[in-house]
């Protein structure tokens, strides 16, 4: 095969690798390395590169899952663990991905309220806006929306270069490790793999695959895709931690959330670097307050053999309009109601994320070395060996991370 | 052995099963089952005992129902059982699988399975795809029936007859169950076609083998460009060349383009040389231009024909020919000089002359123009299919409105299945 003919093989089949990995990085994500580029520098910048090691091991097995069984991971999950195991992970996964569509949306009202315009108003507007695009618009619609979102985030490399930082110390923090025992350094840097790596991204990946219907013979350049897409979450991320770790840092302004960063930029870093900041995280909460609820109900409809489908109407598939409506409007409520448990509500979805990564990274794993579904294509055991020690860090890391969330370390 | 009334799988899955002295011989693992008539019936319970696995033949069942399952057999005579491929069994093959209910025409998965006593065999009866099924998986039925009777709601049984299924998967064809195979061709094409839409690429190629062809041909062509070369190339020359020959050229020359130039040139010769042609010349145009959209199936007879003469001819001619509401007009050098529609021909008098009744004022699109051109003239005078002539007045196809319609609003399995 020619040069030119085999990138455009690849062209077809790059997709769900690239956009999954830019869903990755929403507003949750983006606060987590803002938070970490104004408190610690560049000094978080080396967890970047194993996070991204672990991200292309475990992404590369769904997507390898995705090719060969043609099926979601939904799907394999009922079909050979039963109906109790999918039952219980897809009520994890709603209450997760509720919190995870709160965290969106409340990232969506924050970049608005800082651009000067009511969440009262952009909170409804918004939700409602992506129910009408995905329940009324046309596929090609839909799909140019999402390219031009995925683009936008290519904002936070402009404003990482425009920040001027020192490029030495940034690209020696990126691979020397370095390690502090201060609590709130070991919490972010377990958090930055904690907001990297979820459950639902496994599933989401898998099914667009299998949606895609990839086949084996092309599973190389699928893989390529998959493998950009781990590296484009984090170079993205990179470029949020060295914007805020050149701006913020020298100056000790501490931040919350990624909307507090974007208003701090405005008088450091002039007009730019603040629009930058905020529309970019406007984007971000929009992207995945349309995904992670169309997602949810995918998969829970798929598990349990309901009706599923954008263009069927509540008669036609009733759980899986109702989980996709209530999701986003139980979640715009949240943010709007003055005094709702916001805080509580991300404390719980990053509790059930944190529970649930385990189950579904053991479960994969025990999927992709099962040699009915698999065939040849099961993991080679020196790469079981990397896998399994892969998944064992997350999970101590993970367990490490609710402990804490729910025994909070006195320092 | 006498087994009366119902009993749903899960309510015997895990449960022991007795030796006659009470002792517990192990407990449900799985059902095999085997064809039977009317329905599949059960021939034996697989148990498992210390993570071993036996075989006890349904004979040797002394009671079996949701309470006690007791045999005649003591452990000592009890006979290993090695999961095989040939067995049918119920959990492992059926229960949580995606099958295809053919009544409603749609996938579901399978929540839980209905068996139910009959002339002292259990007979498979349904399968549980409702919400009654899962809770009664999860152990909570009755909790649930209780908790919705507060409200004065009650849960909908939601089974489905085991005369209604089709099986997804090969294993559940090769041994011949009752099930009709022909349930599925039964459905109109475009059903079957979001079926294949909705499960796994291999699922769908094999529900694909089993249509006949003219129902292969019709769903095929609901199916999006991807999956239409995915399932030809997975079938045999004979059988793919005889279902693009029944696919009306246009949608044939679709398919073609999308295959490896190889397989195409193969299937081309495999096909009538008549039919070959036309899709041939249709492979040279541009996909998004008018020459690409056109079909070569229409009906042109000459202007000193009668009406009378044509009305036969059109009785033989229309049953091959897809599209019949306008019969063109070509002269002697085949170019096109006008067109009428069917009902004009019908209500003309048997002896006039088609130059007579026939429109010249035509509308035509040439082959090299923006197929959205094409789509804007039909919209605009309210045709059923436009002539595609080039720039000598010679006369290369038509398009058709439904492929126009196909055009601007791709059928359902034509689409992703995700939106996102």
């Amino acid at each position: 095969m020619s040069r030119w003919k085999r990138f455009l093989l690849f062209l077809s089949i790059m997709g769900p690798g690239i956009i999954t990995a830019n869903i990755d990085n929403d507003a949750s994500g983006i606060t987590t390395y803002s938070v970490a580029g104004a408190r610690f520098g560049y000094s978080l910048l080396w967890t970047l590169l194993p996070t991204t090691v672990a991200l292309v091991v475990i992404q590369e097995m769904i997507a390898r899952m995705g090719v060969i069984t043609g099926k979601g991971l939904s799907d394999l999950i009922r079909e050979n663990y039963g109906i109790k195991a999918a039952f219980y992970m897809m009520l994890g996964l709603l209450v997760a991905n509720f919190g995870n569509t709160v965290a969106n949306l409340a990232g969506w009202a924050a970049s608005m309220e800082i651009l000067g315009l009511s969440k009262y108003v952009m909170v409804p507007v918004g939700a409602l806006a992506i129910w009408m695009l995905v329940t009324r618009g046309s596929y090609r619609f839909v799909e140019k929306i999402l390219l031009i979102a995925c683009l936008l985030y290519f904002g936070y490399v402009v404003s990482g270069f425009m920040s001027k930082p020192d490029w030495a110390p940034v690209l020696k923090s990126a691979v020397a490790p370095q390690m502090r025992w201060d609590s709130e350094y070991i919490m972010l840097s377990i958090a930055i793999i904690g907001t990297t790596i979820t459950p639902w991204m496994q599933f989401y990946l898998q099914s667009s695959i299998a949606e895609k219907g990839i086949k084996k013979e092309n599973y190389a350049a699928s893989r390529l895709d998959v493998i950009i897409g781990c590296f484009i979450t984090d170079i993205i991320s990179f470029f949020i931690i060295v914007t805020c770790g050149a701006l913020l840092f020298p100056h000790g302004i501490r931040i919350n959330e990624a909307a507090e960063a974007a208003l701090a930029l405005k008088p450091l870093a002039g007009d730019y670097a603040y629009l930058i900041f905020a529309i970019c995280l406007a984007n971000a909460g929009l992207l995945g307050a349309i995904i992670v609820p169309l997602a949810t109900a995918y998969y829970i409809c798929e598990a349990m053999g309901w009706e599923a489908g954008i263009n069927k109407s509540f008669k036609e598939a009733p759980q899986f309009m109702w989980i996709y409506t209530l999701t986003i409007a139980l979640a715009s409520a949240v943010i709007m109601i003055p005094g709702a448990p916001l805080v509580f509500l991300m404390v719980l979805s990053a509790v059930v994320n944190g529970l649930l990564l385990p189950f579904v990274l053991v479960f994969a794993l025990l999927l992709v070395n099962n040699k009915k579904l698999m065939g040849e294509y099961v993991n080679p055991r020196s790469y079981n060996y990397i896998s399994w020690g892969t998944i064992a860090a997350i999970i101590l890391l993970t367990g490490f991370m609710i402990i804490t969330t729910l025994a909070p370390m006195h320092s | 052995m006498p087994f009366f009334g119902e009993v749903f799988s899960s309510e015997i899955i895990k449960k022991p099963v007795l030796d006659p002295k009470g002792e517990e011989l192990g407990r449900v693992k799985d059902l095999a089952i085997v064809k039977g008539d009317p329905l599949p019936l059960v021939s034996m319970l697989v148990i498992e005992k210390k993570k071993k696995y036996f075989r006890l033949p349904w004979v040797d069942l002394n009671i079996f129902n949701k309470k006690i399952i007791s045999s005649r057999t003591y452990r000592d005579n009890l006979i290993p059982y090695e999961f095989s491929e040939d067995d049918l069994l119920v959990v492992r093959d059926i229960l949580d699988k995606q099958i295809v209910d053919a009544n409603g025409a749609k996938v579901v998965r399978v929540n839980d399975i209905k068996l139910e006593g009959y002339q002292n065999d259990a007979i498979l009866i349904a399968v549980d795809v409702g919400m009654r099924g899962i809770l009664r998986r999860l152990g909570i039925e009755r909790g649930s029936e209780e908790f919705l009777s507060m409200f004065k709601t009650s849960l909908p049984y939601n089974l489905i007859s085991w005369n209604y299924i089709q099986p997804l998967r090969p294993k559940l064809n090769a041994i011949t169950l009752t099930v009709p195979r022909q349930m599925l061709s039964e459905l109109h094409p475009a059903d079957i076609a979001d079926i294949i839409s909705q499960v796994s690429r291999e699922e769908g190629a094999h529900l694909f083998k089993d249509l006949d062809i003219e129902t292969a041909a019709e769903a095929l062509s609901e199916l999006k460009p991807e999956m239409q070369a995915d399932i030809i190339n997975a079938m045999d020359t004979e059988k793919a060349a005889d279902i693009i020959e029944e696919m009306p050229p246009d949608e044939a020359a679709d398919i073609l383009s999308d295959l490896s130039s190889e397989r195409a040139q193969e299937l081309l010769e495999n096909i009538e040389k008549e039919e070959a042609e036309d899709i041939q010349e249709l492979l040279e145009h541009d996909d998004d231009t008018a020459g690409g959209r056109m079909t070569n199936d229409y009906i042109a007879y000459a202007p000193h024909m009668t009406v009378l003469e044509a009305s036969e001819r059109f009785k033989i001619h229309a049953r091959e020919v897809e599209n019949v509401y306008y019969i063109y007009i070509l002269d002697k050098e085949e170019k096109l000089i006008g067109v009428t529609s069917l009902k004009e021909m019908i209500l003309a008098e048997p002896d006039c002359l088609l130059a007579d009744i026939m429109e010249t004022n035509l509308k035509t699109v040439s082959p090299g123009e923006d197929e959205m051109d094409a789509a804007e003239i039909i919209s605009k005078y309210n045709l059923l299919a436009l002539p595609v002539v080039d720039e000598n007045g010679y006369m290369h196809g038509i398009i058709t409105v439904d492929d126009i319609i196909d055009m601007l609003l791709p059928p359902a399995a034509k689409k992703k299945r995700r939106k996102i």
